[in-house]
């Protein structure tokens, strides 16, 4: 019987790769944004929102992940951007190494890629994609206890969006608390409430991204 | 249920250990899994009991986990918080009223590893 010493980090390989790609950002000066959320959530609505009012100014790709259809990448692609539909089979979350394949089908030659993860509060948080940020979002239906549920999720979050805004009060969402348990968690993230299907409140998180496009362009 | 491709890289990793040390059988291996670090210890233990039927250099193989509380420092007056419960996270200094650093938490390691 043998024992070894290997201290070696169980994601490592995914890392690895997550680490290439965030080199490829660089080098071609292109902004990654990772969005996460629960299903339902709005993520598709909030991405839809927000190329339709950059790209006149910037070049926009997506790539979706999503668990069985293509549907959220038609939604992008009807934008008239390029987006990549990564067909998870069943998997939860995206790794490094389907955003490596994704990219190999997309022109580099981009100011902003928006990763769209698969819908999960959970799976995602593990697995670093080599995107600069990451965008969390939840919404007002599924309720205020979100934050305690998912301590990784809110950890790893540059920013959180409160989505569905406009019916807060009509499900009894409190934004006090869950402003107040997202600050004391992570202190770091910046928080924006949105109605995302009414465009509403959203020129502050856009301006957050022109903010981060312009850091990567001059870094 | 991420924790199914992270048993995955769990077993990976102790295939190349094994290979690279000339051993036949891993019989157990010890990781440490922090309270942030987003897996859920029943579900990883759930897989790799899964992944062992499967995979005959483990059939044996035990996981020993060490689980990591968070642990963070605050960096203006360098103190320590230690939470043994993530519903108790609290990332800004009582004191200094600036926000805590991660220092421990996050880890999804494996530490050590025995086989013959
Ligand atoms: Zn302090």
């Amino acid at each position: 019987m043998k024992r070894i010493v290997v201290e070696k980090k169980i994601l490592e390989k995914n890392d690895d790769i997550a680490n290439q790609i965030k080199n490829l950002l660089d080098k071609n000066r292109i902004f990654g944004l990772n969005v996460m959320s629960s299903p339902g959530a709005g993520k598709t609505t909030l991405i839809e929102q927000t190329v339709e009012a950059l790209k006149p100014q910037y070049k926009i790709a997506a790539i979706d992940g999503d668990l069985d259809t293509q549907r959220d990448a038609q939604r992008i692609a009807a934008l008239g951007i390029e987006a990549i539909q990564i067909n998870t089979s069943g998997t939860c979350h995206l790794d490094s190494s389907m955003v490596q394949k994704a990219l190999d089908h997309i022109s580099l030659d981009l100011d902003l890629l928006i990763i769209e993860n698969v819908g999960n509060l959970v799976c995602p948080a593990s697995f670093y994609l080599g995107t600069h940020k990451n965008a969390v979002l939840i919404s007002t239906p599924e309720g205020d206890d979100k934050v305690k549920k998912y301590p990784t999720m809110f950890n790893v979050a540059d920013v959180v969006l409160i989505n569905k805004m406009d019916i807060a009060k009509f499900v009894n969402f409190d934004v006090k608390k869950v402003e107040n348990e997202i600050k004391e968690l992570n202190p770091n993230a910046t928080i924006f409430k949105i109605s995302a299907l009414k465009n509403e409140g959203l020129r502050p998180f856009l301006d957050w991204i022109q903010t981060n496009i312009n850091l990567v362009k001059n870094q | 249920m991420h924790e199914g491709a992270i048993a995955q890289s769990v077993v990976d990793i102790l295939r190349d250990i094994k290979d690279q040390n000339g051993l036949l059988s891993i019989t157990s291996a010890t990781l440490k899994v922090g309270a942030v670090s987003g897996v859920m210890i029943d579900a990883l233990e759930f897989a790799f009991e899964a992944i062992k039927k499967e995979e005959s250099f483990i059939k044996d193989a035990t996981l020993n986990i060490i689980n990591v509380n968070v642990k963070a420092r605050c960096n203006i007056c360098n103190k320590i918080y230690e939470f043994d419960n993530t519903d108790d996270l609290i990332m800004i200094c009582p004191d200094c009223q600036m926000p805590l650093t991660i220092i421990n938490g996050k880890e999804l390691e494996i530490v050590d590893v025995e086989g013959g």
